[in-house]
C-alpha cells in the first residue's frame, strides 16, 4: 500500500506542478485553487506512505538513499505551502514541486533497499534521535536551496525593473515574479529557519556519534565537511544581516555554501562511518 | 421582444466621448444631485414605463421601455429638460434598440465603451444610476412586481444581469488589472518592489501637481510616513500640512539636508526641474545615490522622476537598489498597460457577445413563460373544483387519506399529460417569433 501512496502522491506532485504554471505565469486564479490543494494532498499521501513503509519495516528513520530524498521532496512541498499560505505566492512552486515530483518518483517506482552499515542504532530512543537528526538536516538543505532559489528570483526581478519593463523578453517573462522585498525576506528568514535546524541536526548527529564510535568519527571527512559547511552557512547569515548583501553577489554567497551542502551529500561515498550500503 | 407585455420598446439613447465633443457633453451632464429629479422627470413622460439615466464626464445615456413606437423621444425630454436645442443634440447620438441596447449596456457597465478601457469606476456609476431610478420608481424592482402581479420590468433584470455580465468581465479576464494613469503606474512599481507599501516612507523633493498626485496615490495605498523637501521651506510646510491625516506622519527636510535625510525615506518623488533653472547638476547623481544606499543597507530605494530636465541621474538607475522611472518611462508602462487591456477586451467582447445571446433569448421566451404559467393555473383551479366536487359526492362514504392522495396523484398527471402539447407549442412558437425577428 504504501508504493501505491507514493505514486498517488507522485502523481498529485506532477498535476500540481503542471497547474502551478498558468497560476503563478499568467495570474490565474482558478489554477491557484487547483495546484494548492493538489499539492496539499500529494504531501498528505507522501506522508502516509512514508509512515507506512517506515513501520512496516520496524523502524523509525528513513536509512535507504530514495527514501531519505523522498522526505526531502516532502519537505519543499511543505516549504512551497507554507510561501503560499505566508506570502500568497505560489511562483516558487514552478521549481519546488517539479524537483519534490521527480525526488518521490524514484523510491515510487525503483524502490531500494540501502540501509545504514554502522552503526547499529538498536533501541528506540537512539533511533528516534536519529530521525531528528536526519530530519533537522534535511530542512536545513532545504531552506538553503529556498534562500538561493529566492536570491534568483531577486536577480531576475531586480534587472527586469531596471529594464523598465520596456518590450524586452525579461520584462514579460519574469512579470509573475513575486516583489523584491517579499523575495528578499523569503531568502533571510529561509536561512534563518535553516541555521538552527543545521546546528541542531549536527549536534545531534555529533552526540550519537561519540557514544557509539568515539572521536575517531571526528577525522572522517564527512564530518569534516559537515562542519565547514554549518560555518559557511553561518558566515552567509552574517554577512547578508550586516551588510544587507543583496542582489548579485548573495547569489554567488547562497551558490557557494549550496555548493559546499551538496559537497557534504557526495562526501557520503567517501565517508567510513556514515554511508548507505546495499546488504 | 423586451417584455412579456406586448410593444413594449426597448430604447438607448446617448452621446459619449466618441460621438461629442466635451462641450456638448458638459451641456448635457446632469449632476449627481439632479440625477433622482431628472430621471422621474423622464420616467413620467407619456408613454414612458421605466426609465433610466446614466451621466457621467464621458457619457450622458437615456435608457427606456416605452409602451409602444408612438412613445415621444427622449431627446425631446433632453431638449425641455436641460433646455438645449434639440439641433445641437440631434448631430451626436447615438440610438440603439432592442437587442442593440442590451449589448450597448452589457459593454457600458463592463467598461468596455469607456475612454480607459477596464476603469473600474462605471460599473459603480450605472449601479448608482440604477439604485436612483429604483427610488424614484423609474424602475420596478423585479420582486416588487412579482408580488404586486403588475407588469413585469424589464429595466430590473435587465440591470442586475448588465452588473452580473459586467463581474463575469472583470474576472474571466484580465481588463482591469494593469493601472494606466502616471500616478496609479508609480504605486503599482513601488509595489513590485516593497510588496505591501505599509509603513514605507515617501519623500517629495519639490512642489508640483503630478507628485502631489503621486504622493497621495502612495498614501492610499498604504504609505504612512511623507516627507517633503523644497527650496522654500514654507511652501514644503503648506504640502505637509495639507496631507496630514491621523494615520499620516508629516516632516519636512530643510532643502540644504536634504542629502543626509534621504536615506530615510523608501520613495523618493522629485519633481524641482532644478536643471531648467540654472542648476549645474542633477539633484540626485551617483554618489549620492551611492551613499544613501550605504545608510539603507543596501535596501532598495524607488526615485519616481517627475521634473523636465530630470532631477535624477540616469546612471543612478545603474546601481544595484535603485530603482528610477522619469516621467516617460511611467508613460511608457501606462501605454503598455492600455494596449495589454486592448488585448484582454477582445476577450471581453466576446462574453458580451455570449451573454447578449443568452439574454436575449431569455427574453424571447418570456411570453410563452407567462402564457405557460396561466394555463397550468387555470387548469389546476379546474382540477381542485373536481376534485372538491367529488369529495363532495362521496361525503357519505368518505374516502381514506391515501385514497385521495391517489386520486391527487392521478389528476396532475392526467392534467400534465393533456397540457403537455399545448405548452410545447407555446415554446415552439415563442421560438419560431424570435428567428422571424
Amino acid at each position: 500500500m504504501a508504493l501505491l501512496w507514493l505514486r498517488l502522491a507522485v502523481l498529485l506532485y506532477g498535476f500540481a506542478a503542471l497547474a502551478v504554471l498558468p497560476a503563478a505565469l499568467y495570474d490565474r486564479p482558478r489554477w491557484k485553487s487547483i495546484a494548492i490543494p493538489a499539492a496539499l494532498a500529494g504531501a498528505f499521501f507522501h506522508f502516509v506512505s512514508l509512515t507506512e513503509s517506515l513501520y512496516a519495516a520496524h523502524r523509525a528513520l528513513p536509512v535507504d538513499t530514495h527514501e531519505t530524498l523522498s522526505l526531502l521532496g516532502l519537505i519543499l512541498v511543505a516549504a512551497f505551502l507554507l510561501l503560499a499560505a505566508r506570502y500568497k505566492t505560489v511562483a516558487f512552486g514552478i521549481f519546488l514541486l517539479p524537483i519534490a515530483a521527480l525526488l518521490a518518483i524514484v523510491p515510487a517506482f525503483h524502490p531500494g533497499h540501502e540501509t545504514i552499515a554502522y552503526p547499529p542504532f538498536g533501541d528506540h530512543a537512539r533511533t528516534g534521535w536519529l530521525m531528528l537528526h536526519i530530519a533537522l538536516l534535511l530542512a536545513a538543505y532545504a531552506a538553503l536551496f529556498l534562500s538561493l532559489l529566492a536570491s534568483l528570483f531577486y536577480l531576475v526581478q531586480e534587472r527586469r525593473l531596471k529594464q523598465k519593463r520596456s518590450a524586452r523578453p525579461l520584462s514579460r517573462f519574469a512579470a509573475w515574479l513575486p516583489p523584491l522585498e517579499t523575495l528578499d525576506q523569503i531568502a533571510l528568514n529561509a536561512l534563518r529557519f535553516g541555521l538552527p535546524c543545521m546546528t541542531a541536526g549536527l549536534l545531534i548527529g555529533s552526540v550519537l556519534a561519540l557514544e557509539t564510535t568515539g572521536p575517531t568519527f571526528f577525522a572522517d571527512p564527512k564530518v569534516l565537511l559537515s562542519i565547514a559547511m554549518w560555518v559557511a552557512y553561518v558566515l552567509m547569515i552574517f554577512i547578508r544581516r550586516h551588510s544587507g548583501l543583496r542582489g548579485r553577489r548573495a547569489v554567488y554567497l547562497s551558490s557557494f555554501v549550496f555548493l559546499v551542502v551538496l559537497a557534504v551529500w557526495a562526501a557520503n561515498s567517501l565517508s567510513t562511518v556514515h554511508s548507505f550500503k546495499t546488504p | 421582444m423586451a417584455d412579456s407585455t406586448p410593444n413594449a420598446k426597448l430604447l438607448l439613447l446617448g452621446v459619449n466621448h466618441t460621438t461629442a465633443p466635451i462641450d456638448v457633453r458638459e451641456r448635457l451632464a446632469i449632476p449627481v444631485a439632479r440625477l433622482a429629479d431628472a430621471t422621474r422627470a423622464l420616467a413620467h413622460q407619456p408613454g414612458i414605463r421605466e426609465a433610466l439615466i446614466v451621466s457621467t464626464c464621458n457619457r450622458v445615456e437615456l435608457l427606456t421601455v416605452a409602451d409602444s413606437d408612438s412613445a415621444p423621444s427622449p431627446v425631446e425630454f433632453l431638449h425641455n429638460y436641460l433646455n438645449v436645442p434639440a439641433t445641437d443634440i440631434q448631430p451626436h447620438l447615438y440610438e440603439f434598440r432592442e437587442r442593440e441596447a442590451i449589448r450597448h449596456l452589457f459593454r457600458v457597465a463592463s467598461s468596455l465603451d469607456s475612454m480607459v478601457v477596464g476603469e473600474a469606476q462605471i460599473l459603480g456609476q450605472v449601479k448608482q444610476s440604477w439604485s436612483i431610478a429604483r427610488e424614484v420608481g423609474a424602475i420596478r424592482s423585479t420582486e416588487a412586481t412579482s408580488s404586486a402581479g403588475a407588469f413585469s420590468s424589464v429595466l430590473d433584470p435587465l440591470l442586475q444581469r448588465a452588473f452580473s455580465v459586467a463581474k463575469r468581465v472583470r474576472t474571466e479576464t484580465r481588463i482591469g488589472s494593469s493601472t494606466v494613469s502616471i500616478a496609479s503606474v508609480a504605486a503599482e512599481l513601488a509595489r513590485e518592489i516593497f510588496g505591501s507599501l505599509a509603513g514605507k516612507t515617501v519623500l517629495l523633493v519639490g512642489a508640483g501637481k503630478m507628485s502631489d498626485l503621486s504622493a497621495r496615490h502612495l498614501i492610499q495605498q498604504g504609505c504612512t510616513t511623507l516627507l517633503v523637501s523644497n527650496r522654500t521651506e514654507t511652501r514644503a510646510e503648506k504640502i505637509a500640512d495639507t496631507l496630514r491625516t491621523p494615520t499620516i506622519t508629516t516632516g519636512v527636510i530643510p532643502f540644504g539636508l536634504l542629502h543626509d535625510q534621504a536615506h530615510r525615506a523608501d520613495i523618493i518623488i522629485t519633481s524641482t526641474g532644478a536643471m531648467a533653472l540654472g542648476a549645474a547638476a542633477h539633484i540626485f547623481d551617483r554618489d549620492h545615490a551611492r551613499a544613501l544606499l550605504q545608510r539603507r543597507k543596501n535596501r532598495p530605494v524607488f526615485f519616481i522622476d517627475i521634473a523636465v530636465p530630470r532631477d535624477v541621474a540616469p546612471a543612478v538607475n545603474k546601481l544595484e537598489g535603485c530603482f528610477v522611472y522619469d516621467i516617460d518611462d511611467l508613460q511608457q508602462v501606462a501605454m503598455q498597460n492600455q494596449a495589454s487591456r486592448g488585448k484582454e477586451a477582445e476577450a471581453a467582447e466576446s462574453i458580451v457577445s455570449n451573454e447578449v445571446a443568452r439574454y436575449s433569448e431569455r427574453l424571447s421566451q418570456a411570453p410563452a413563460t407567462e402564457a405557460i404559467k396561466q394555463l397550468l393555473a387555470d387548469a389546476e383551479v379546474l382540477r381542485q373544483q373536481e376534485l372538491a366536487r367529488i369529495r363532495h359526492q362521496l361525503a357519505d362514504q368518505p374516502l381514506s387519506e391515501a385514497q385521495l392522495a391517489a386520486i391527487d396523484r392521478l389528476t396532475k398527471s392526467i392534467t400534465a399529460k393533456l397540457l403537455h402539447p399545448q405548452i410545447a407549442a407555446l415554446r415552439d412558437l415563442a421560438k419560431s417569433e424570435t428567428s422571424q425577428d
